[in-house]
């Protein structure tokens, strides 16, 4: 869940989703689910050249399992916390385990 | 047609006359005539050797005499083939039966027919077959059906093992005349009273009861009976007509059971029979009218049943249920099972129970009409589809334990603290999910609010209560198998939910732990246990931060003692965390100078994340343990990498990962180091200056960044309290007198050094500053030697800051006039 909680703060950033096809689309990230799908808006692909059938489309829902990455506006991250949030994961992992 | 020409019509599909006797009813060779024109249908013209037509058909005129065809004229002595005849049917289903429950052996029990003479070779070797059952059926003819052609009666009053040879003839004739079978015409007036099947056990030739005891006797009843019932409905309207008064005083019992035994085999029988007697009874739509007499027991079962039942009452039969599922009656008063007791009551009551049973029943057919599914699911079903609903409802909503912050943020913890510091970009993703939750613990409550007086609402909200707990457990049970592997199969099913998706790799991972032993000496092991300590703090302060949510509203004297309990539990707790977190930051292990690894508070300190923590540390620990800190930082401060790994030259500046190293401490480390320090009394400045002059290495504490701020926010201080507080002990200035005159003779021989670059860098702020700090406490002659020291630094920056743009050469002279200021001079002076 550490994932979704983490993108559940990015909402309403810019991002730009990376996925496994090579395609590349910005927007702003409108939601966001368990399985990591991703809800865009005011979408475009970064090298439209590339991709023109997307020039079309402005709002997207993408698949969680095709993306490959996610590129994040740095100063909407607190490292820190994600730090511990990261810790407590592996904590409650553990203890899962146990 | 079919694909091979043969008829395909089932024998009943043809809707032959009724009045088509014998053979008629199944006529098998029907499609031979018919066929015949077709290619491939197999003509019987020239399969068929011709013996047939060697009979000599003539002499049949004495066949009467012979076989004996009116039982009635002839004496019955002797008349074995009438008898057989009789009984023909039920032979064959003895036969048949016989053989269902003992299939092999049952060869040599031949059917009755061979006894009869036969033409060697017929080419109809079926009708030997003993499963040739349509014939028994067929012989509906002895029901008294109107003989069609007299002109053969003549020939054919022969009972049924000749009936078979004179069929075989009449087939062949047929075929000849290619005409509709003419066969099997039987004689009505005999025959007639006795339907076939059932009469037989009344006629076996050797007087044997009704109801024999032997070995599959019993079974020819049994088949009897669907046989009567088709019967029944076969009969004519004068033969029905005949039977029905018998019928009706029996319901649905055999004509023929024995009077005396009318009670109980009625009530058996009934039972079994239900299913045929019910649609008789009840379905005024048959042509049969209902006698009088079989009225009230209509009236009276009728509704009863339906009521216990919870049948629509225009369900005329209750038949397929069975009785078994019958309930009483359900009405408590005065039961009536008898029309005597009915026509007993007086007029009114008479009235008054009519109208009562009419509401029931009226009453009955509404609860009826609600209650037509009742019972599809069972509790265990209802149970299970609650559950599931729960479980999803909690997964879509993430936390139905909303009541449970903690909960909350041990699922969602980056989110909901992120959104706390920084305040939640939007509501959105929080808000589904209450007003989920609220809508349906609004609707639940609305449900079953009002109605809550008493145990009822209660008793189902607890019920709830209950299936949310089982639900969340079950839940939690779930996920322990996440695969499944059937046997057999080549791959695994793994479960996934909401909130455990699917992982799509799935790493085992090696058991850690002893398979590398660890090397107490080694710089990798130490480091791993560096690391392992500063997790262990991190867990620990986490544990405190929680511990800290869940502080208990303050207590005076007036708080209940559960309060009060709570408090001193969570006190007790605070401790424990709190002395753990102390041994985890391992700052009481004791100094060994001569370990090759550094101290393990310092190994902490030499990692990005140990200093991140120092922090967090800081606001945990008490006034004493701060004092601790510090002094145990200050005592290493030239072991420190970013003091010892931090010196750099004007040659060979700092790597870009070493700055930030710096950096970080100075961010995360000094802050608190510098609240402390700001804050002591002189002594502590004092015995902190001393451990630095007397423990570290000053020329390498007093050419790093890190060392030399320290020393500023030292010396600052003292200057501070010499400033605001001169009433001070004068032993104690005495005593830093003493040591500021220590550190000056230390810092001197290298103050050309002490600037990290050349005069263009300008990142040598801090040095100034430090500059300044010294120069402040100095003495004239120190100040002095401390202008010689920098001076050569001080024109060199003048002059590069005349080159550089306006701004930043204030910047710099700025920096410069620091340290001119503090021992009363100015860098205008110097231009």
């Amino acid at each position: 869940m550490l994932f979704f909680s983490f993108f559940k703060t990015l909402v309403d950033h810019e991002i730009t989703v990376e996925l496994k096809n090579e395609v590349c689309i910005r927007g702003t990230l409108k939601s966001v689910d368990q399985y990591l799908n991703i809800k865009l808006d005011n979408a475009e692909a970064v090298d439209e050249m590339r991709w023109p059938h997307l020039c079309s489309t402005r709002d997207m829902f993408i698949r969680g399992s095709v993306v490959r990455y996610v590129h994040l506006p740095s100063a909407a991250v607190d490292t820190a916390l994600l730090e511990d949030a990261t810790r407590r994961e592996a904590e409650a992992a553990k203890n899962k385990a146990k | 047609m079919s694909f091979f020409g043969f008829d395909t019509t089932l024998p009943k599909d043809r809707g032959h006359s009724s009045n088509a006797p014998g053979f008629g009813h199944h006529d098998a060779f029907a499609g031979l005539g018919g066929g015949a024109g077709d290619d491939d249908a197999i003509d019987f013209e020239e399969t068929y050797d011709g013996l047939g037509d060697q009979l000599d058909e003539m002499d049949d005129a004495f066949n009467d005499d012979t076989f004996g065809s009116a039982p009635q004229n002839v004496g019955k002595d002797f008349d074995f083939a009438g008898q057989t005849s009789q009984i023909a049917g039920t032979i064959h289903e003895e036969q048949m039966l016989f053989q269902a429950r003992q299939p092999p052996p049952q060869q040599q029990q031949k059917p009755p027919i061979p006894h009869a003479s036969k033409p060697t070779r017929t080419g109809y070797e079926s009708y030997n077959n003993p499963e040739y059952i349509p014939q028994l059926e067929a012989r509906a003819d002895i029901w008294g059906l109107k003989p069609k052609q007299p002109a053969h009666q003549q020939q054919q009053h022969a009972p049924a093992p000749a009936r078979k040879m004179m069929s075989l003839e009449e087939v062949e004739a047929m075929i000849r005349s290619q005409a509709p079978p003419q066969h099997s015409q039987q004689p009505t007036q005999a025959q007639a009273q006795a339907p076939a099947p059932v009469s037989h056990p009344h006629q076996f030739p050797h007087g044997q009861p009704q109801y024999p005891s032997a070995p599959g006797q019993f079974a020819p009843q049994i088949l009897q009976r669907p046989q009567q019932h088709h019967a029944q409905a076969q009969v004519p309207p004068q033969l029905r007509q005949q039977q029905q008064p018998v019928h009706a005083e029996l319901a649905g019992q055999p004509v023929h059971t024995q009077a005396p035994q009318h009670p109980t085999i009625l009530q058996r029988q009934r039972q079994q029979n239900e299913p045929h007697v019910q649609p008789q009874r009840h379905a005024p739509t048959q042509a049969q009218t209902q006698r009088p007499p079989a009225q009230p027991r209509q009236i009276l079962q009728n509704p009863n049943r339906l009521s216990g039942h919870g049948q629509p009452i225009q369900q005329g039969q209750i038949g397929p249920r069975g009785p078994g599922h019958n309930r009483g009656p359900s009405y408590p008063g005065m039961v009536i099972t008898h029309p005597e007791q009915l026509m007993a009551l007086s007029a009114e009551e008479r009235a008054s129970y009519l109208e009562e049973d009419a509401k029931r029943a009226k009453r009955n057919h509404k609860i009826a009409l609600l209650a037509k599914d009742n019972g599809l699911m069972t509790p265990q079903d209802k149970n299970f589809i609650t559950r599931i609903q729960l479980q999803q409802l909690m997964s879509a909503t993430g936390n139905l334990d909303e009541k449970s912050p903690e909960a909350a943020i041990a699922e969602d913890f980056y989110y909901q603290v992120f959104s706390q510091i920084r305040g939640a970009p939007r509501q959105n993703p929080q808000q589904p999910a209450n007003q989920f939750a609220q809508t349906y613990l609004f609707q639940t409550n609305s449900r079953f609010g009002p109605r809550r007086q008493g145990r009822g609402g209660d008793n189902h909200m607890q019920r709830m209560e209950q299936q949310v707990q089982r639900a969340v457990e079950a839940a939690k049970a779930k996920p322990k198998g996440k695969q499944l592997v059937i046997e057999g199969s080549l791959g695994k099913i793994s479960f996934s939910n909401a909130k455990t998706p699917r992982p799509l790799l799935n790493l085992k991972r090696a058991e850690t732990g002893d398979k590398h032993p660890k090397h107490p000496k080694s710089s990798v092991a130490h480091r791993k246990d560096t690391l392992r300590n500063i997790e262990a703090v991190y867990m620990t302060l986490m544990h405190i931060e929680d511990h800290d949510r869940t502080l208990p509203s303050p207590i005076n004297e007036d708080s209940p003692p559960e309060a009060i309990q709570s408090h001193m539990e969570w006190r007790t707790k605070v401790e424990a965390l709190h002395k753990k977190l102390w041994q985890d930051i391992k700052i009481m292990e004791p100094i060994n100078p001569q370990s090759p690894t550094p101290h393990p508070f310092i190994s902490i300190l030499s990692h990005a994340k140990g200093k991140k923590a120092i922090q967090r540390i800081f606001r945990h620990i008490d006034e004493q343990e701060r004092i601790t800190v510090v002094t145990m930082i200050v005592v290493h401060l030239d072991q420190l990498p970013v003091v010892s790994h931090a010196v750099a030259t004007p040659d060979e500046p700092l790597s870009p990962a070493m700055r930030e190293e710096v950096d970080l401490f100075l961010q995360t480390v000094m802050p608190p180091l510098f609240a402390h320090i700001s804050e002591s009394p002189l002594n502590i400045i004092i015995g902190l200056l001393g451990l630095i002059l007397d423990r570290t290495n000053m020329h390498v504490v007093a050419r790093s960044k890190v060392g030399m701020d320290l020393l500023t926010i030292l010396i600052s201080r003292a200057e501070l309290l010499k400033q605001s507080a001169p009433e001070i002990n004068p032993s104690d200035w005495e005593q830093w007198t003493e040591l500021y005159n220590r550190l000056f003779d230390a810092i001197e021989p290298v103050l050309p050094v002490i600037f990290p670059g050349n005069a263009n860098d300008t990142g040598d702020m801090y040095v100034w500053q430090f500059l300044a700090a010294m120069g402040v406490g100095a003495s004239p002659e120190q100040q002095q030697r401390l202008v010689i020291g920098v001076k050569d630094r001080v024109m060199e920056t003048v002059a590069v800051s005349k080159t550089l743009p306006t701004d930043m050469a204030s910047a710099r002279l700025a920096n410069v006039n620091l340290f001119m200021r503090a021992i009363g001079l100015d860098v205008e002076l110097l231009g």
